[in-house]
């Protein structure tokens, strides 16, 4: 697209863009020697690397263009080249329609086959057909906070590119480990290599926030999943069932860790509700307590895990959210204040998004239980949903939706909300369990 | 034999009919003729009919003369034209005719003239037998009282606003729920206008008040079915119950309704009536059925459960236990492994 605008450019603005570029190369020139240092060691690391870092492009196999690109670099001398799994998702779920191919900076491109992947920590390996030098080694050491390291890539299709930013240690409010990066990554950029000032891998660039804030894999994963694939000594057969069984490993993990925790909780009106249960856990929350205008008050809290693993461009897993509502009817009489709590109630939806390639629909159930000390408290009544989705690809796991109302005949009402996103029947059963315990109101 | 000269009104209905003696009649404006018509498109002396016996078992008719009228005369109908004389064949269109002319018309031929359409007949024309009196029309036209009409209207409308009352929680602003009122209102009135105008048309009485009355019952009796359903679906936790028997109830309601307000405003006959309202429900369904086809097996991202009313005084259903609760995710999780093979 750009390249057609380029050409388009009369001559008067192609002249002021030239002089533009000039005046910027001697502005940079004449820059404290630091940023001058900088770009010298980028420079440096960027010609000695730039032959082991290579495009990798997902090619249409009946149209023969590229309908994907990201980047990869060499990890051992027999060829194998790691990249994120977001780059070549399409080829692993769709072989019969894609192919893998590299083009590297001197121009040679060959076909590339999938080896293995980690869906949880968004990485992949392709194998390419001969060797390609050089090889990048990785990093054994977690470089210290605040150190420059260089992020490459092929950002845009624009050409192999350098960015320069600062390492910031491994990101606390992740589940899964996550490298924040301080520098600026662009899509294509995905998959290539951020490099030490020694030229060692230390992350994989894999997403970016925005504003200079971007993160990567680090380079632990990359060296675990090398590590299986030589173990293995061949490459991964079903791609779909690999990443099925990395699914369940990783919730199953996940959850064990969770359920064994003593939830803390806070209180929200007369309730308690369950608070961040773990530094991976943001909460935010809010009232209507200010507002003249409000008939009734409403508090609310929502915590959210923000680990998402991509499945695919329409379909992310993984995440956890829970929601409580706190309702007092203030102003309203008992009939208005049940018709906002039923509208408020009727109105829950899934933390994630999925297409009905990759999910069924949901199953609900709803049922008056007796939660809490129903004999003390018998005017309250207490509802609950129960909502699954099944996974079509990757059997035994299912997105849940769940859903508590209690509301009693003093103007008040508490809903509690969970969704969780790739979770297996028993930790699911486990979970609702553990929540309706904790969630009550007092 | 005397001949009978209708005058017909619209939809062909009689409005007012003539008995002239004699074998020949005239018709016209001026004062001088048998039939004296006030359309000021008919000529003072329009035309003459002449009778004509029947022979040799040819059934007799009326010969008619265009008494050199200015608009002519216009041959709508003659379905029993004297077949033996069909030969001369004057009357050969429905085109204004020749001054003089003579055309040979039937038992139950109709004419028109200037604006004015007229039905020849003699006075041995057979009549259909007289149609039964219902028992639902004389009931249900007892309505056609304000006294009746003015408490139901008065319901219906606190009962509108009782509900919007109920379900609102923003701020009340009598500005929004007067305009959604006089909306549903006027909704009602022209339904029992349109009942009521077609009485008028059909039968000569609009019993307008009485459509009326029968749409606010049904109106009440709906809402009320509405709201016992769903503290049925409230109770059972289920959405199936108001899928079900909504559209049930509001298809027996609408034939209900259909049926007294085809007695009220139309001639039918009651099995005529139930086949036609049953019909109309019948569309009704069809309709709604095709509309939802397209959606049918649509995926949705969204979960759907029961929300209704959530009323906790209303609630009459036992609670179970939370075990039994998680319990029950294993049906729902085999259902969900279903609907993603599908």
């Amino acid at each position: 697209m750009s390249i057609d605008k380029n050409t388009l450019q009369s001559q008067p603005l192609r002249l002021a863009f030239l002089l533009i570029t000039v005046l910027l190369i001697v502005f940079l020139l004449g820059k404290p020697t630091s940023v001058f240092a900088q770009s010298d060691s980028a420079r440096t690391l960027f010609a000695d690397n730039k032959a082991g870092i290579l495009q990798i492009r997902i090619i249409d196999i009946t149209s023969g263009s590229k309908s994907a690109i990201g980047s990869g670099f060499v990890v051992n001398d027999s060829g194998l080249i790691a990249t994120n799994f977001h780059v070549v998702q399409m080829a692993a779920s769709k072989p019969e329609q894609y192919r893998i191919e590299y083009l590297s900076a001197s121009g040679a491109a060959n076909s590339l086959t999938l080896v293995d992947v980690d869906v949880i920590n968004d990485l992949a390996l392709v194998q390419a057909t001969g060797q390609i030098t050089p090889v990048l080694p990785l990093a054994t050491a977690e470089p210290p906070i605040g150190v420059p390291v260089y992020a490459l890539g092929n950002p845009l299709d624009l050409g192999m590119t350098v960015v320069p930013g600062t390492y910031n240690g491994i990101n606390q409010t992740s589940y899964h480990p996550r490298v924040h990066f301080t520098g600026s990554l662009n899509s294509g950029m995905s998959g290539g290599p951020t490099l030490n000032q020694a030229g060692e891998v230390v992350g994989i660039n894999v997403s970016t926030a925005g504003n200079q804030v971007s993160f990567l894999v680090p380079v632990t994963a990359l060296q675990q999943l090398i590590a299986e694939h030589q173990l293995r000594g061949q490459g991964v057969e079903n791609i779909r069932q690999r990443i099925g069984q990395q699914l369940i490993a990783d919730q199953q993990k996940k959850f064990a860790q969770l359920l064994a925790l003593d939830w803390p909780t806070i209180a929200l009106g007369e309730a308690l509700v369950v608070n961040e249960l773990s530094p991976f856990f943001r909460c935010w929350g809010g009232s209507n307590s200010s507002s003249d205008k409000a008939q009734l008050l409403n508090a609310d809290r929502t915590c959210r895990s923000e680990d998402n693993i991509y499945l695919n461009a329409k379909f992310n897993s993984g995440v956890i959210e829970h929601q409580f509502f706190w309702l007092e009817a203030d102003k309203l009489n008992q009939l208005q204040f049940y018709a906002y709590y039923q509208r408020l109630f009727s109105d829950f939806a899934p933390g994630n998004k999925a297409r009905e390639k990759d999910v069924g629909d949901y199953q609900c159930d709803s049922q008056f239980v007796a939660a809490g000390d129903i004999e003390a408290r018998p005017e309250r009544k207490t509802k609950a949903v129960f909502c699954a989705r099944a996974y079509k690809d990757y059997p035994e796991l299912y997105d849940v939706l769940f859903l508590q109302g209690t509301v009693d005949d003093s103007r008040a009402a508490f809903i509690s909300h969970f969704t969780l996103a790739s979770i297996s029947r028993e930790n699911a059963k486990a979970y609702a369990r553990k929540f309706m315990e904790v969630a009550q109101w007092q | 034999m005397a001949v009978i000269i209708e005058l017909l009104g619209w939809g062909g209905r009689r409005q007012r009919y003539f008995t002239v003696e004699g074998s020949a009649v005239t018709i016209g404006r001026s004062y001088q003729n048998d039939v004296v018509l006030g359309d000021a498109h008919i000529s003072p002396e329009h035309l003459r009919l002449d009778a004509i016996d029947s022979t040799n078992g040819v059934e007799g008719g009326w010969q008619l003369t265009d008494l050199d009228s200015l608009n002519g005369v216009e041959v709508v109908k003659n379905p029993r034209a004297p077949s033996s004389l069909l030969t001369n064949s004057l009357f050969t269109s429905s085109e204004p005719q020749e001054p003089e002319s003579k055309i040979l018309l039937g038992e139950g031929a109709e004419l028109k003239i200037g604006r004015t359409r007229l039905r020849i007949l003699s006075d041995s024309h057979p009549v259909d037998p007289a149609k039964e009196l219902h028992h639902l029309e004389q009931d249900v036209g007892r309505l056609n009282r304000l006294s009746i009409w003015l408490p139901l209207f008065i319901i219906s409308l606190m009962l509108d606003v009782g509900s919007l009352y109920a379900s609102s929680y923003i701020e009340w602003q009598w500005k929004n729920v007067l305009s959604t009122i006089l909306g549903t209102q006027a909704g009602l009135l022209m339904l029992a206008l349109f009942w009521g105008g077609l009485g008028r048309f059909l039968r000569s009485e609009s019993h307008f008040l009485s459509h009326y009355c029968l749409i606010l019952l049904a109106g009440l009796a709906y809402s009320l079915a509405e709201w016992l359903i769903a503290l049925l679906g409230y109770n059972l936790g289920t959405q199936s119950v108001a899928l079900v028997l909504t559209p049930l109830i509001a298809l027996l309601l609408a034939g209900l309704l259909l049926s007294a307000n085809f007695a009220l405003a139309t001639n039918m006959l009651p099995r005529q009536r139930w086949v036609s309202a049953l019909g109309f429900v019948m569309l009704i369904i069809v309709v709604s059925i095709t509309a939802q086809v397209s959606q049918w097996g649509e995926f949705s991202p969204y979960p759907s459960y029961f929300s209704g009313i959530e009323v906790p005084a209303l609630q009459f259903a036992d609670a179970e236990s939370v075990e039994d609760f998680v319990a029950g995710f294993d049906p729902i999780f085999a259902e969900a492994d279903r609907l993603a093979l599908d």
